[in-house]
């Protein structure tokens, strides 16, 4: 792929330079610190609501270093996912809308490398913040709370990664297929929803992308989960759009 | 800039309310700390001291955070913050260079080179090439051939397919049918190799405006293989054409001028065989349009130059040859003088008698005439085929009619007149 090297060195510089670096390890870093938090200081709140108002009586077991983490993932699984799915709408049509795509493309840079080479780089974004979110979640947890499954809290969040870089593919696709940023935010959505809906069926959860979060979940519980599969599946599907973006994009005019 | 005047316009008693609210929340931020510092933990709800010092302080943190964050321009130096629609200064910028001087420095390189120059096939080939966008035809049959080593002015009214045809050349759009070749290799397909050969200035030149000067050139340079200490003299070279030596501003403080300098300087860091000019001048004030126009004048012989524009005296300054286009056609192609003289109602004469009208009586039947009208001072305007033979007869004329001679002369019709001629007919 002709120029893929600086252009990558071009998408890192301004992630790092510009907003964008905030937007999801902000995201990342606000679940990580407030999901021990408010685990831990739940059953003070509410004991404090049910002083607050006679005759309402409120029993709440202790929390456990495992609803930390299912807090954490559960954050990640909704607030992280929907953040991303805004943030990433204009991935590809905001430089063709803004003209600096005309300019970089006029040169030897393939379709391939600018497309791989937004997605590589914010890839990198999801899952060195992932990982300083799980490192922090873990460390507060440890601190407020006794043990934990650590290292199935660990693997779930890989998982989530998994889940996180396809929806990114997914959104590189619709910022080529769909010139408004708006619209391939819009259309993300309802992508992100119809995952949702689908993993509430046990064979569409089993055998795509759709019930790789659950099984994450599953696996923090320690119960048995069917990762494989749909971890599979995601990568399928993840590289299924890449292929379709760098399609797409060779024949889009800029 | 729209914050400082937000800030100036703010009420005092805003001003003293938002004064009392930090006071306050310091305060209470003051007293929740040292009372949770010095209460025992067994009166702390939670058994803990700990989440709910994390929780004091995450809070009080997360809107000077999102403020830092999201809240604010990305600081810029002083020069580039300017509130919007002010005219932006000039930088201050070294004296600039000799441009010839540091072409010859660009065009040493292997990467370009005047080889591309000195090939004897056109350096780009349209073939009718169409080109349409839904039921507007941008391009209808577009045939034309660029010599290479040429300053080719690409000539044409709003509208009329220029942009379109110089996107297809640099690979960004595709024509529907027909030929396209650069220096003798296929565009279609969006060929990297072609696209190695051109540098390319589209008639709004966008960039990414956190980086600086350096940087943008670096990148553009990095795209075409150049790295290491001939990147570095590339870059040092093309800001020192292109007059932003030392200037540190980032690019989103720019202005026109200085992007449409910065534009023609990323276009040329490779040496390329083909340079793509899409209207360059259009936006520049005088000195502007002079800067660039002296730069494009300087890659004569060393690169051929494709020049898009609606402003004819740049083309009748820099262009060795001229291709006037309409409703996606080529009208006319040709060198400037012969444009100018190919035509029969090109050369026109002025002739002033005391009696008009038995001149133009005494004019009909020769050979030569084309038209005879009347001129606003009286005179009348003979436009001939054979300017040479009107110049021999017409004085002849005149004394065989026994009239009184005034004035007589030849008007060189300027480019304007044959463009708007040109294209008027283009146009039926």
């Amino acid at each position: 792929m002709n120029g893929f090297a600086p252009f990558l060195r071009k998408e890192v510089s301004e992630t790092v330079r510009t907003w964008r670096l905030w937007v999801l390890p902000g995201f990342l870093l606000f679940a990580a610190l407030s999901s021990p938090l408010v685990t831990y200081l739940m059953p003070t709140l509410l004991d404090s609501l049910g002083t607050a108002q006679q005759g309402l009586s409120i029993t709440v077991a202790d929390p456990t270093a495992l609803q930390a983490y299912l807090e954490y993932l559960g954050n990640l699984s909704e607030l992280t996912l929907f953040a991303l799915v805004i943030a990433y709408g204009g991935i590809v049509s905001g430089e063709v809308r803004g003209g600096t795509a005309a300019l970089t493309l006029a040169k030897p840079l393939s379709r391939a490398a600018f497309v791989l080479g937004k997605w590589l780089s914010q890839a990198a974004v999801i899952v060195v913040a992932a990982a300083l979110g799980t490192v922090i979640c873990v460390g507060l947890t440890r601190l407020l709370f006794d043990g934990g499954p650590a290292g199935r809290m660990v693997l779930a969040v890989a998982l989530w990664a998994f889940y996180a870089l396809m929806l990114l593919a997914v959104m590189v696709l619709l910022s080529i297929e769909l010139k408004a940023p708006a619209a391939a935010s819009g259309a993300g959505v309802g992508v992100y929803a119809a995952l949702v809906v689908l993993a509430q069926f046990e064979v569409t959860s089993s055998a795509t992308p759709a019930g790789l979060p659950a099984a994450g979940l599953a696996i923090v519980q320690g119960e048995p989960a069917q990762w494989a599969a749909p971890l599979v599946a995601t990568v399928i599907v993840t590289a299924a759009c890449l292929v379709a973006a760098v399609l797409r994009f060779e024949r889009r005019e800029i | 800039m729209v914050q400082h005047v937000a800030a100036t316009e703010t009420s005092p008693a805003l001003v003293a309310l938002l004064v009392v609210l930090a006071v306050a929340e310091l305060a209470l931020l003051a007293w929740a700390l040292v009372d949770l510092y010095r209460r025992p933990t067994s009166q702390v709800n939670g058994g803990s001291k700990i989440p709910w010092l994390i929780l004091c302080l995450l809070l009080q943190l997360i809107g000077p955070v999102l403020y830092l964050v999201i809240g604010r321009e990305r600081p810029a130096p002083a020069t580039a913050i300017l509130s919007p629609g002010a005219a932006v200064p000039p930088p201050l910028a070294a004296p600039r260079p000799d441009a010839a001087a540091v072409v010859d420095t660009l065009f040493a390189g292997p990467t370009g080179g005047p080889d591309g120059a000195a090939s004897s096939g056109p350096a780009v080939e349209l073939g009718a090439v169409r080109k349409t966008f839904g039921d507007a035809v941008a391009l209808d049959g577009l045939t034309l051939n660029v010599p290479a080593g040429s300053i080719y002015g690409f000539l044409g009214p709003n509208g009329a397919g220029k942009t379109t045809t110089l996107r297809i050349l640099a690979g960004l759009a595709h024509a529907d049918a027909g030929v396209v070749r650069i220096l003798g290799r296929d565009v279609a397909g969006g060929s990297a190799d072609a696209r190695s050969l051109i540098g390319f200035l589209p008639d709004v030149p966008a960039f990414y405006k956190w980086m600086t000067a350096p940087e943008y050139l670096r990148f553009a340079g990095s795209l075409f293989g150049l790295s290491g200490k001939e990147l570095d003299d590339r870059v040092a070279a093309m800001l020192e054409l292109a007059g932003l030596t030392g200037v540190s501003t980032r690019v989103g403080g720019f202005s026109r001028g200085m992007k449409q300098r910065l534009g023609v300087a990323q276009a040329l860091i490779h040496g390329p065989r083909l340079l793509l000019l899409d209207e360059p001048t259009s936006a520049l004030d005088p000195i502007g349009r002079r800067d660039v126009l002296d730069m494009v004048a300087s890659l004569r012989g060393r690169t051929t130059v494709f020049f898009s524009t609606h402003i004819l005296a740049d083309v009748e300054r820099v262009c060795d040859t001229v291709a006037v286009i309409a409703l996606g056609k080529v009208v006319v192609e040709s060198g400037i003088d012969e444009l100018r003289g190919r035509r029969g109602g090109l050369n026109r004469l002025s002739i002033e008698v005391d009696d008009p009208q038995r001149l133009r009586e005494g004019l009909a039947g020769a050979a030569w005439l084309r038209t005879v009208e009347a001129g606003d001072a009286g005179e009348l305007l003979v436009t001939c085929d054979d300017v040479e033979a009107a110049q021999r007869e017409l004085p002849a004329l005149v004394g065989r009619l026994g009239l009184a001679l005034r004035r007589f002369g030849v008007d060189e019709l300027d480019l304007e007149d044959v463009f708007v001629d040109l294209v008027g007919e283009g146009r039926r």
